[in-house]
């Protein structure tokens, strides 16, 4: 039996344990090091990688529109342009469907249907992009070749000057094909960053404004949508980082063409794309594999612009 | 006047909630659509020969087998040496430098990470690994998906330490507790739902990466384990058969991206439940 | 004590105060700590201004003052609380054994050992009640199985909780009751063995029979420990206390045994704080 009376504190046996925290604040703090670390070294790395073509073609490598691996000529225009195309026209296409999405989720759904919508949504960001290319492959090129572009085509593609970016044979790959499985890819992310933020907005500034006598969708449009705005920008921007380095399900369906065309529906190529396919019929240490590189590196500082300043619109909100 | 203006008003109410729910409608109808696709493709090619075979040329009975298991060690084995990282990194962001510059920049770089192509990963690791060590190897893969996994959970473990309520770090120290005690007893013990749901997360981002794994493990058609050579992987080995004129080996492609969307959202759900059912 | 009375009237801040504090020590025991000229600074602000005071051994110091008045703040300069947080600091000295607590050299882990604290809301670990118990014991010590079984049984006796949870020691901490959990954490405490007890309005999470049972308990635990308890409840105060402190704004007003101060308080304020007019 456990007596009710002290037995006097044993001061002796304490031990001072600062050796313990020392090392594991240590411990902690180099795994942050190692991180930046990483990242550090993938600039050094991608870039010292491309060096030899920055030196052979100069600042010229970033517009030169040559890929000409028999005369040596490598340039970084095609790819460049292909990406920044794709990932546009994605975002393009894709910031309506999630704005759509986020609002019905957030105002629109009966509270049963919030949580499988929202996890559907969710589960389609899991979806490999491999996945995405095989299905855009063999099932959405095809139907776009088949029903899709040939109807744009033949009504949209008439138009004077816009018409021009619908035209030529419906392949059913090509920069469009890609940017609308981007758009596919990008939607979820974007979405679900909406929703987050929407969900943010105080119940009492949405409260106040119905209190008026506002419709829902005049409360998003007065109160909630100017409130997140710059986080709502911020998660576009996150979309278009995602869209700017997606590879594998680009490779499937951009039709893999080094020139720019006119025509959306013309074949093309993104840095990614490019990477990925013309990678193993490089040789190691020919100005080919420091050109993929260098692309690389280029692409590498695209999202990083892209993503600094998504995480920068969507933290500063979040201070806020 | 004021009625017509109440009827246009609700009239572009009703516009917007049908634009806006048909726009659910799509994004829910493209999910199904790719789903539909996969079970339909991939159930047709599925058969006990995809796990028992190893890859084989066009023509002559071929499974996944080598690819299944290239995966599961490569996307196991990145985990399980990303993951104790990302939680020190996370553990570091959360207990030590809430805002200091370093844990700043740690913050920073690390949600850059998240975000960053993963092709650029692999050509990284292509650089760092597989050019000065002569090929491609199962290693550079592992190294890939490791960097890959690191800022997962990096951010579920900073997230879900913050979660925790200051009054408990100060009732554990108030015993006397060193603070890696602290954190490591109490604070990760509380945590550890969430940081579960971030690994399983991680591991489902990285079963499915294909374009790290093409600069490092290469993929392999036949039966390697040995992780100082180039090594199959799921992903890989879908990717160059579907790319194939071969009937036979797109059929093999599809039973594998259903393979690996069964596991890739089978992992997701089961994360999900885990979490909810711990908070 | 008499020494403690100069330095209050040497220093500027108490000085005015000073001669309106009249402390009899009559019923008052030596002191256990002894706190001279403390000031405390969150950043550039200065949360407690001049103090001097004398906990009594082994007797029940009550702490009152209005919310803000420094003295949660009081208590967590006697367990070195605030070391856990950057920019908060203390100046002045905290005399316990000859030591001074707020020295740069003490060693934290060991003087929380020995002044323990109780905090407002239960801080239960996740974890069973056993490990609870334990936890804070295998910090500092090492027992046998059955040593170790005794000191829990003896703590949870000590915090009257024993008979409650004897049967389901192995079950989830969490699962008890607000009450219970709180007398938990007071056995978890004193399981550590400390000097001092330190209670941050360890009541005022509770429903009434919760707060009369830990009422009880303290006034139980007084024979072994010197005990610090902050409270809003000035009844609590004085059911409890044998001495009472009365802060406001950062400065100790007034400090007297219970009886006195709550009959006949010298300074105004405290008049006008006991009778309900503010705070």
């Amino acid at each position: 039996m456990a007596s009710a009376s002290l037995t006097a504190p044993k001061v002796a046996k304490r031990r001072a344990s600062s050796l313990g925290d020392r090392i594991f604040a240590m411990l902690c703090q180099a795994a942050g090091i190692l991180v930046l670390i990483l990242l550090g070294a993938l600039i050094v790395e991608l870039f010292i990688a491309g060096l030899p073509a920055f030196r052979a073609f100069g600042i010229a490598f970033v517009t030169s529109t040559d890929w000409d691996p028999v005369r040596e000529l490598f340039g970084a225009g095609v790819s460049i342009y292909g990406t920044i195309v794709t990932a546009i026209l994605a975002i393009i296409l894709a910031v309506p469907l999630a704005f759509g999405v986020a609002f019905f989720l957030t105002e629109l759904a009966p509270p049963w249907m919030r949580r499988p919508v929202g996890t559907a949504v969710e589960l389609l960001a899991a979806v490999p992009s491999i996945i995405y290319g095989m299905w855009g492959f063999f099932v959405i090129a095809p139907a776009f070749a088949q029903h899709v572009q040939p109807f744009i085509i033949d009504t949209v593609g008439e138009l004077p000057v816009i018409g021009a970016l619908f035209q030529g044979p419906p392949f059913g790959t090509g920069l469009f094909t890609a940017a609308f499985i981007l758009a596919i890819m990008v939607l979820p992310f974007i979405a679900a960053t909406m929703r987050d933020v929407f969900e943010q907005v105080p119940p009492v500034y949405k409260e106040s404004a119905y209190g008026l006598g506002a419709t829902t969708w005049e409360v998003m449009k007065g109160v909630v949508i100017p409130y997140t705005r710059v986080s709502v920008v911020g998660g576009i921007m996150l979309g278009l980082g995602r869209a700017l380095g997606e590879t594998m399900a680009v490779t499937f369906v951009i039709g893999n063409a080094n020139r720019i065309s006119t025509s959306l529906f013309g074949p093309g190529n993104t840095i990614a794309s490019l990477v990925a396919l013309e990678f193993g019929e490089s040789e190691i240490g020919s100005l080919k594999l420091a050109s993929l590189l260098a692309l690389g590196f280029i692409l590498f500082l695209l999202s990083f612009a892209v993503l600094a300043t998504s995480r920068y619109l969507l933290r500063s909100r979040l201070k806020a | 006047m004021a009625a017509r203006l109440g009827q246009r008003r609700k009239w572009a109410d009703r516009i917007m909630r049908a634009l806006c729910i048909s726009a659910t409608v799509i994004g829910l109808v493209l999910l199904a659509s790719i789903l539909a696709t996969l079970f339909y493709r991939g159930f047709e090619a599925m058969s006990l020969r995809v796990f028992t075979h190893i890859t084989a040329p066009p023509g002559s009975e071929g499974g996944l087998l080598n690819a299944i298991v290239g995966s599961l060690i490569q996307s196991l084995l990145g985990t399980a040496i990303g993951t104790p990282i990302g939680m020190l990194v996370g553990t570091y962001l959360a207990e030590y430098a809430k805002n200091s510059w370093l844990g700043n920049a740690v913050r920073f770089v690390s949600d850059i990470l998240l975000s960053a192509p993963s092709i650029l990963i692999g050509l990284f690791v292509y650089q760092i690994l597989v050019l000065p060590f002569g090929g491609f190897s199962g290693w550079a893969g592992v190294a890939a998906l490791a960097i890959i996994v690191i800022p997962i959970v990096v951010r579920t473990t900073e997230d879900m330490l913050q979660l925790i309520p200051n009054t408990l770090r100060e009732a554990v120290v108030g015993l006397g507790a060193p603070k890696w005690k602290m954190i490591i007893l109490i604070c990760w013990r509380s945590a550890i739902a969430g940081i579960i749901t971030g690994v399983l997360l991680a591991v489902a981002r990285v079963a499915g990466e294909t374009a790290p794994l093409l600069f490092t493990s290469l993929g392999n058609n036949a039966w390697s384990t040995d992780l100082s050579k180039p090594i199959a992987s799921l992903p890989v080995a879908i990717y160059s058969f579907a790319g194939s004129p071969f009937e036979d080996w797109i059929a093999l492609a599809w039973a594998g991206a259903l393979l690996i969307t069964l596991g890739v959202l089978g992992l997701n759900i089961l994360a999900r439940t885990l979490l909810r059912s711990r908070i | 004590m008499s020494l403690s009375t100069e330095t209050q009237n040497a220093t500027g801040a108490a000085k005015s105060f000073g001669g309106m504090q009249a402390r009899s020590d009559a019923a008052l025991n030596s002191a256990r700590i002894a706190i001279s000229n403390l000031d405390f600074f969150y950043g550039d602000n200065r949360a407690l201004k001049g103090i001097n005071l004398d906990l009594p051994d082994r007797q029940v110091s009550g702490v009152i003052g209005p919310s803000g008045c420094g003295k949660s703040t009081l208590l967590r300069v006697l367990n070195r609380m605030y070391s856990l947080y950057p920019g908060q600091r203390a100046t002045g000295e905290v005399m316990m054994d000859g030591e001074n607590i707020i020295a740069d050299s003490m060693d934290l882990n060991a003087l929380r050992a020995r002044i323990g604290m109780v905090f407002q809301k239960p801080t239960p670990f996740p974890m069973t009640i056993y490990e609870n118990i334990a936890f804070g014991i295998r910090l500092h010590e090492k027992l046998s199985k059955s040593e170790m079984g005794e000191r829990i049984e003896w703590a949870l006796t000590r915090a009257a909780i024993w008979d409650e949870v004897k049967d389901r020691l192995d079950r989830s901490a969490l699962s008890l009751s607000g009450g219970q959990q709180q007398r938990l954490c007071i056995a978890r405490t004193i399981a550590v063995r400390p000097e001092v007890i330190l209670f941050d309005e360890p009541t005022s999470a509770l429903d009434p029979i919760s707060t009369l049972k830990i009422e009880e308990l303290i006034d139980e635990l007084k024979r072994d420990f010197t005990i610090a308890i902050v409270t809003h409840n000035m009844q609590q105060a004085a059911r409890c206390a044998d001495q009472v402190a009365f802060f406001y704004l950062g400065e100790l007003i007034e400090v007297a045994p219970a009886a006195q101060l709550f009959t006949a308080p010298k300074h105004p304020k405290t008049q006008e704080y006991i009778t309900g007019r503010f705070g």
